[in-house]
């Protein structure tokens, strides 16, 4: 089954490469000089890799919170994580004006992993009657946090940049700036090498415990993860919602919880769904292109409701 | 003589506050400034009256403290409209339809979207609540999502009409849709007064309701169809104000202190009313236009939310 993924990825990976605003042509390419040599080297490549490596870290992403959260319903957008990261930036651009990405990273990655760990204290306090209500409150956790930013960002006269930054799109991304996304191979890596204790964290706390899970250190860490890749992210390409959300379920619903066999389709499966999107995205209104948050946003949205309505008839 | 109880207080304050409102640093100008004001306090009285009711009497129909319309996906519907409206005929819509056009066909989607919750919410005793809220959600997301697609498509100055819908602000009413709006919201206090006894009984549940020969479908679709009337005019008068009707209607069952909603309903329009008032005069005195009031509301009626939700365990 992870074949036919694979041949998926492949050609879609192919055609990602073969898209664009301007027609490769493909005799220059062997001369590995040239206008059509810079473009795949400094455009479409970099894209490639920014989508996959985007993909895979946002539905691993879902998959790590689903499990510390225990409720299929949470990602990054739903439990406050990429809102907080908006602040973060949003703060290191107020507090310190000439820091480069990485100190805005930094900033970001400290509040989104603060955020992620109010977040599940909230949810650890809370007894609940339906899984539904997480969501509902990790959403209206994330609109507070929104609020606090547009309250910020109104004061300092930055809103409009701040939505510029707030919709996810990889037409920046080129060579040289795009290259802390590469944060991502390492945490994916991790998550796979642990995959089995992040499924122990899935049966809950006591289980954890006595099959000798020191189960709050690896809640610590799993929020941590979850927070580098959502702050990578947010700083090189904006927000994407759904994606964490939808893939981790449609893999669920087919081939169950292990994570240590699950993990690789998830990640394949968010690589996809965005070469998908970003495709869309490109030829909708050739030769220019609607940013990738509204494309995954729609196709993430719908699957989602679809989703749900399908578990709740 | 009555010993002053809290309720009573509420209304003092806020009628201290409209006259700080309207007299604050107005050097006591009757021609331009105060007339500007009192048009606005008047948009805040509607709305806040539309709001406080819409939401105590749909908590009281769903048995839920934490449910609104703003919530629910009300709002969201609301929104998808106008969008649609700017993207397939433009600005020419407002001339179209005219203010009041656009009002009306809103007020009737809006009873459309109610009726399918009402089919949803209460189909065969089940109560899929919470499934509607993530509903009600996710659509907000989707929508804002899909109006971010429309500024892609239209012209900025069709955008800016849009984003003008999507932000709560008290400057956008006019005198004709504030008598509109006045009118609708006092024919549907009128309609309601005489239900109110009835709204108490559903209060206790639909068993409880039916077996005190109360007609419990006929008042729910009732009630349903005044809070989508309610909705529409608070919205559309001024815009989306997402957890205000949460933090109305517990504020007003902590000071009430009963759920009759003889009482509880005018005073949360007391309080929806000084609320939108504090926000203004923050916006206008201390922050010096700095902020919003959505931004506030949001700020402080969200975090409200979620204050109660650890304090109450998430079982209020």
């Amino acid at each position: 089954m992870t074949a036919r993924w694979l041949w998926w990825f492949a050609i879609l990976c192919g055609v990602s490469l073969l898209v664009g605003a301007r027609q490769l042509e493909w005799g220059q390419l062997l001369s590995l000089s040239g206008d059509a040599w810079l473009t795949l080297t400094a455009s479409r490549l970099p894209r490639l890799a920014a989508l996959v490596l985007t993909g895979v870290g946002l539905a691993v992403c879902g998959v790590i919170l689903q499990h510390i959260v225990r409720n299929k319903f949470v990602e990054p957008g739903t439990t406050g994580g990429l809102d907080a990261a908006r602040l973060g930036i949003l703060m290191s651009l107020v507090l310190a004006p000439g820091a480069g990405a990485p100190a805005r990273m930094l900033f970001a990655l400290l509040l989104s992993f603060a955020a992620g760990l109010i977040f599940v204290l909230i949810i650890r306090r809370i007894q609940f009657k339906g899984s539904v209500l997480v969501p509902v409150i990790g959403l209206m956790y994330g609109g507070v946090l929104s609020a606090i930013a547009e309250f910020y960002a109104y004061r300092n006269n930055i809103m409009q940049s701040m939505q510029g930054w707030l919709l996810g799109d990889f037409s920046r991304v080129v060579q040289g700036s795009y290259e802390i996304i590469y944060l991502i191979l390492p945490i994916v890596g991790l998550t796979y090498l642990y995959a089995r204790r992040f499924t122990l964290l899935g049966m809950g706390e006591g289980m954890a415990t006595s099959l000798g899970l020191n189960y709050l250190a690896w809640v610590a860490l799993g929020l941590l993860l979850v927070a580098v890749t959502v702050s990578a992210t947010v700083i090189t390409v904006g927000s994407i919602p759904f994606v964490g959300l939808v893939i981790p379920n449609l893999v669920a619903l087919r081939y169950g919880d292990n994570l240590r066999r699950t993990l690789p389709i998830v990640a394949l499966g968010g690589a996809c769904l965005l070469l998908v999107c970003d495709i869309l995205g490109r030829l909708l209104i050739y030769p220019f292109e609607v940013p990738i948050g509204l494309t995954a946003g729609s196709v993430g949205g719908v699957l989602f409701l679809a989703l749900i309505i399908r578990r709740y008839r | 003589m009555m010993r002053l109880q809290p309720r009573h207080a509420v209304w003092i304050v806020v009628v201290t506050l409209a006259l700080i409102f309207v007299f604050l640093h107005s050097g006591l100008d009757f021609d331009y400034v105060i007339p500007k004001r009192i048009a606005r306090l008047t948009a805040m009285l509607i709305g806040g009256a539309a709001i406080a009711w819409s939401s105590i009497t749909f908590q009281t129909l769903t048995g839920n403290r934490i449910l609104t319309p703003a919530i629910m996906g009300y709002e969201a519907v609301y929104l998808l409209w106008q969008a649609l409206l700017i993207l397939f005929m433009g600005s020419a819509s407002l001339v179209l339809l005219g203010v009041n056009g656009n009002f009306v066909l809103s007020v009737l989607l809006m009873l459309g979207y109610s009726w399918g919750i009402h089919r949803w919410l209460f189909r065969d005793g089940k109560s899929n609540v919470y499934f509607l809220l993530l509903v009600g959600f996710v659509l907000t997301l989707l929508i804002s999502t899909f109006t971010q697609f429309v500024q892609l498509k239209v012209s900025p100055g069709e955008f800016s009409i849009l984003q003008g819908f999507s932000q709560a602000s008290f400057n956008r009413a006019q005198p004709l849709q504030l008598l509109f709006s006045g009118l609708l919201v006092g024919a549907v206090c009128l309609l309601g007064r005489k239900t109110l006894p009835t709204l108490d009984v559903l209060s206790l549940g639909r068993d409880q309701a039916v077996s005190l020969g109360v007609d419990y479908r006929r008042n729910v679709r009732l009630h349903l169809a005044l809070i989508a009337i309610l909705v529409a005019v608070s919205t559309s008068l001024l815009g989306p104000t997402a957890f205000m009707g949460v933090f109305v209607a517990n504020i007003t069952y902590a000071l009430a202190r009963t759920f009759r909603h003889r009482v509880t309903l005018p005073l949360g329009g007391a309080i929806a009313t000084g609320m939108f008032i504090t926000a203004q005069l923050l916006v206008e005195h201390v922050f010096n236009y700095k902020t919003t009031v959505g931004i506030l509301v949001n700020l402080v009626c969200g975090g409200y939310f979620l204050v109660l939700m650890v304090r109450t365990r998430g079982a209020p």
